[in-house]
């Protein structure tokens, strides 16, 4: 049983790549580090594959993976740039606010981690509310407040919008 | 369009690099090297991914084919005689039958194969026992996953009509790929209607001359594996034209050499096909992939 679940999920894996890369690329924004994610998730997700003890989760639960490989990577990130300072070099201060883009696509990735993930995840991967919350481990109301929030900070009109 | 599906357009439209699928099969391999050589290995996970099934796994079978003929007279008016091929030897349904468990259905056709000569080194005794083991074992451990399923989409929050409507099939059955007064060549299948993940299949070639399982070597001659590889290597580019999915090259897990594990049969023009699995050189779209090689 064991060997024909990790046969299934390399399967899934090999199969839904490009998804898998398009999500990662969306935050890292350039092809080393989004493969870099990649990578790291699908390690991830082998080296702990005996805790997928339902097969028919494994779009929720390698998702998660992602995610939280994508959100590390970010943070990873930033830490960087800030351990920088210690080194006594200067690296100038950079609030990132919200600015209005031409491009909605730009425009979401400059909201709250929480926030993109839920946008992304709904209207790019087309995922149902219920599949997001397993990912992101919210509660269907956060999800469901964060997606509104998110939108009407992006003054998207709900109705526009397939929700 | 809305600046949303917009938005979508710009996202399915990110560039996908080449070296993508060579990074993630590059991390599999690793991780089962690590697995492998780290002593682990009581998980299963080793380098042979593709399930395959061996010989000699009939050993705790003891029901043989010409005694299933004469004990169960039901099944033996269920056995549907095929030709006897070159007087020799023929194949037949030994055992049928279909099941229902639950919304669950069943269906079992167990093959036997039957020499008319006698000389076999009870090579008959020993594939039609392994059939029969390969066959029940299947259905068996089919029928279980097919349970777990149901359980998972109950507690998942589906109801038992909405399971009625999956219509789980479960199907043994057996294909003959060639038989003239040389060879037979025969496959058994297992397949769910629900996952191509569990298929599963294994394929017996016999040489009725010397009563012998055939190997490529026996059919291509010494230099059957460069032969074999040279015939694959020419066809791989067209192949993957026409399904129009490019195969993995050999540094992505790709095509690289048969060994004699490689599964073949025989065509009736007594050239061998030799079979890939899904996965196994091409992505799972590509299905499993056949080359013949011409002798």
């Amino acid at each position: 049983m064991r060997q024909e679940n990790y046969d299934k999920m390399t399967g899934y894996i090999i199969e839904n790549q490009k998804k898998f890369y398009r999500l990662a690329f969306s935050y890292a924004q350039n092809q080393e580090d989004a493969l870099d994610i990649v990578q790291n998730a699908v390690l991830k997700a082998l080296d702990h594959y005996e805790s997928l003890k339902n097969y028919d989760a494994i779009k929720t639960w390698f998702y998660r993976i992602l995610v939280n490989e994508s959100i590390y990577f970010l943070k990873k990130n930033k830490k960087e740039i800030a351990s920088g300072e210690e080194l006594g070099l200067e690296i100038p201060y950079y609030e990132q606010g919200f600015e209005p883009s031409d491009d909605l696509y730009d425009e979401i990735n400059q909201l709250d981690i929480e926030i993109q993930n839920i946008i992304k995840l709904r209207f790019f991967e087309e995922m149902s509310l219920k599949e997001i919350a397993e990912i992101t481990g919210d509660n269907l109301n956060t999800v469901k407040a964060r997606l509104y929030r998110g939108l009407k900070m992006l003054k998207q009109n709900i109705q526009e919008v397939n929700l | 369009m809305n600046q949303m599906d917009h938005a979508k357009k710009r996202y399915d439209d990110t560039p996908i690099p080449e070296e993508l699928n060579g990074r993630l099969l590059g991390a599999i391999e690793q991780f089962e090297g690590k697995k492998a050589a780290s002593g682990q290995n009581n998980t299963g996970i080793g380098k042979r991914r593709y399930y395959k099934w061996g010989l000699g796994t009939a050993a705790a079978f003891f029901l043989t084919f010409t005694a299933a003929l004469n004990i169960n007279t039901a099944f033996a008016e269920e056995v549907h005689q095929l030709p006897v091929v070159g007087a020799i030897a023929r194949i037949l349904t030994v055992s049928s039958y279909k099941k229902t468990v639950g919304d669950e259905k069943v269906s079992v056709e167990v093959p036997g194969v039957e020499f008319i000569q006698n000389d076999t080194h009870g090579l008959s005794k020993q594939i039609n026992e392994e059939i029969q083991e390969i066959c029940s074992r299947y259905a068996d451990e089919s029928l279980e996953r097919a349970q777990d399923y149901k359980q998972a989409f109950l507690d998942t929050g589906g109801t038992e009509a909405e399971w009625a409507e999956h219509k789980i099939e479960i199907k043994v059955w057996y294909e003959i790929k060639a038989q003239s007064d040389d060879y037979l060549s025969f496959v058994v299948r297992g397949t769910e209607s629900w996952t191509s993940a569990y298929s599963q299949e294994k394929y017996y070639n016999i040489d009725l001359k010397s009563g012998k399982l055939l190997s490529l070597g026996d059919v291509l001659g010494e230099d059957y594996i460069n032969k074999a590889n040279d015939g694959i290597n020419s066809q791989i580019e067209e192949k993957s034209k026409e399904i129009g999915i490019p195969f993995f090259t050999p540094e992505e897990g790709g095509f690289e050499s048969i060994s004699d594990e490689t599964k073949f049969y025989m065509k009736d023009n007594g050239n061998p096909v030799i079979v890939f699995d899904k996965y196994e050189i091409a992505p799972g779209a590509a299905g499993a992939v056949e080359f013949e090689i011409k002798r």
